[in-house]
């Protein structure tokens, strides 16, 4: 049988440097092969002369990005390799699936998304505490290779260099469809902090910390966080059709959505009212520190519809910088292996 | 005598007379040590690694030794304490945070070698 996926060779890409070789697998194409996940990774992995993280994604679930935003497919299994060997406690990962139930919305409110705009689709995030061994991170370790936070984070150990890879850069991979690579900037840096509480979520294993409030908590230094460090991301345009998705199904931003820069920005231009007295005075100093302070929230602009927000999303969205477009098939090779 | 724990000065000199007082006396440097200044190491282990010191020496083709120590877990978890000192050298203040560092595995120390004889029991165990 032959696999075929995806990689993002170590070294530079157009002027970006990637720390690791970087591997992205169908699901569709391991059960197709007759194959386990593990099976596949290693069959990957044996042909790979250094560090490499592994995803497999899935195009048939759903997920939520890190401000809780409902979007289709996800890494159910995560690995990582050095030399072909997947260390035996800390290689290899698999995400939980968390069942509906009346009880999980009424927890996590922003999946009212779930029923409204993915009916009968799968949800997964990160792992079960319980089934791994490492005590914090959601991570897999081999050698230099490290796949972390649910597999949107990928690093080299030794060179201590990093990129990030947010899910929903991952589905337009998956998809061969638009990406932006640039570097990660302070905006998303701070954006990624504004989290929503999850139980088994991609970073956090516990709903540890409250929609409004930032898991950052460093002031004018989240900006600073992630912002020299490459970044493949979805085209502006789809992630405004997301967070569209998830306001029409009621999400409210600070409250049961993440107050990110781009929620907020979407928010503004649709009319969608930003509850500002959830957001804690934490979170609105990370914000105000790239820009997004009370009054900028608060200042009227021109209402535009769903479809303007999407065809002007590249000047509706802040974030990312040193940034530049690339249609997948031409940033990212496909490799046919047998296995 | 099993569940004593060696100190840390003592430990790092057995290991060098394991090494240079072989049969086939070798060099050898110890690395990942060097941050700990007050520790206690298993001793039920400290034999067996003094043990396999030894047994390297008397490898055929072995010049020299490393000898590392790196996290088995990789991904450990660290008290920062931020003090404060006063003018007399008292702590005035205090704030404590953690930090979790991520670590490479061993694969990281072991590129291009095949023969590796994993003697670690099972991660929980002795």
């Amino acid at each position: 049988m032959k696999l075929t996926y995806k990689m993002i060779p170590e070294g530079m890409l157009e002027g970006k440097f990637v720390p690791l070789n970087i591997v992205f697998i169908d699901y569709k194409e391991v059960k197709e092969a007759g194959i386990t996940p593990m099976e596949a990774f290693q069959a990957v992995a044996n042909t790979i002369d250094g560090p490499v993280g592994m995803n497999i994604f899935d195009q048939d679930v759903v997920t939520t990005t890190s401000d809780g935003v409902m979007v289709e497919g996800t890494v159910r299994f995560m690995a990582a390799a050095d030399r072909g060997k997947i260390n035996k406690d800390f290689g290899y990962l698999e995400m939980v699936e968390m069942p509906y139930s009346d009880e999980l919305i009424k927890e996590e409110p922003h999946l009212i998304q779930w029923k409204k705009n993915y009916p009968g689709k799968k949800l997964f995030r990160g792992p079960d505490p319980a089934t791994k061994k490492i005590p914090v991170h959601n991570v897999c370790i081999s050698g230099r290779a490290s796949n972390n936070n649910s597999a949107t984070e990928m690093m080299n150990i030794v060179t201590m260099e990093e990129i990030l890879l947010p899910i929903l850069g991952q589905q337009q991979i998956m998809r061969n469809g638009k990406v932006i690579l640039g570097l990660t900037g302070g905006i998303i840096s701070v954006g990624i902090g504004m989290i929503m509480p999850e139980m088994y979520g991609r970073v956090f294993p516990t709903r540890q910390f409250p929609a409004g409030e930032t898991a950052h908590g460093s002031g004018v230094y989240a900006q600073t966080l992630k912002a020299h460090i490459p970044c493949i991301v979805a085209d502006k345009s789809v992630l405004a059709e997301n967070i569209i998705k998830c306001f029409e199904a009621g999400c409210i931003p600070g409250r049961t959505v993440g107050g990110s820069p781009a929620v907020l920005s979407v928010a503004k231009r649709m009319g969608v009212k930003i509850d500002m007295d959830n957001i804690t005075d934490k979170a609105y100093e990370e914000l105000a520190s790239i820009g997004c302070t009370k009054e900028w929230m608060k200042e009227k602009v021109d209402i535009l519809t769903p479809e303007e927000i999407i065809a002007h999303a590249d000047d509706i969205i802040p974030g990312v910088d040193d940034a530049t477009k690339y249609n997948v098939p031409d940033l990212i090779k496909e490799f046919t292996i047998e296995v | 005598m099993k569940l004593m724990h060696t100190k840390l000065p003592e430990f790092l000199k057995k290991m060098r007379v394991a090494a240079n007082e072989s049969e086939c006396p070798k060099e050898i440097t110890i690395r990942g040590l060097e941050n700990l200044t007050s520790a206690k190491m298993q001793s039920l282990r400290t034999g067996r690694i003094e043990h396999a010191v030894r047994e390297m020496t008397m490898k055929e083709g072995v010049d020299r030794i490393e000898f590392v120590v790196m996290p088995r877990v990789p991904e450990t978890m660290h008290t920062v304490i931020i003090k404060g000192i006063d003018k007399e050298g008292n702590i005035k203040s205090a704030i404590l945070e953690i930090v979790n560092i991520l670590h490479p595995t061993e694969e990281a120390e072991l590129l291009g070698c095949d023969d590796i004889d994993d003697r670690r029991p099972a991660i929980g165990r002795h």
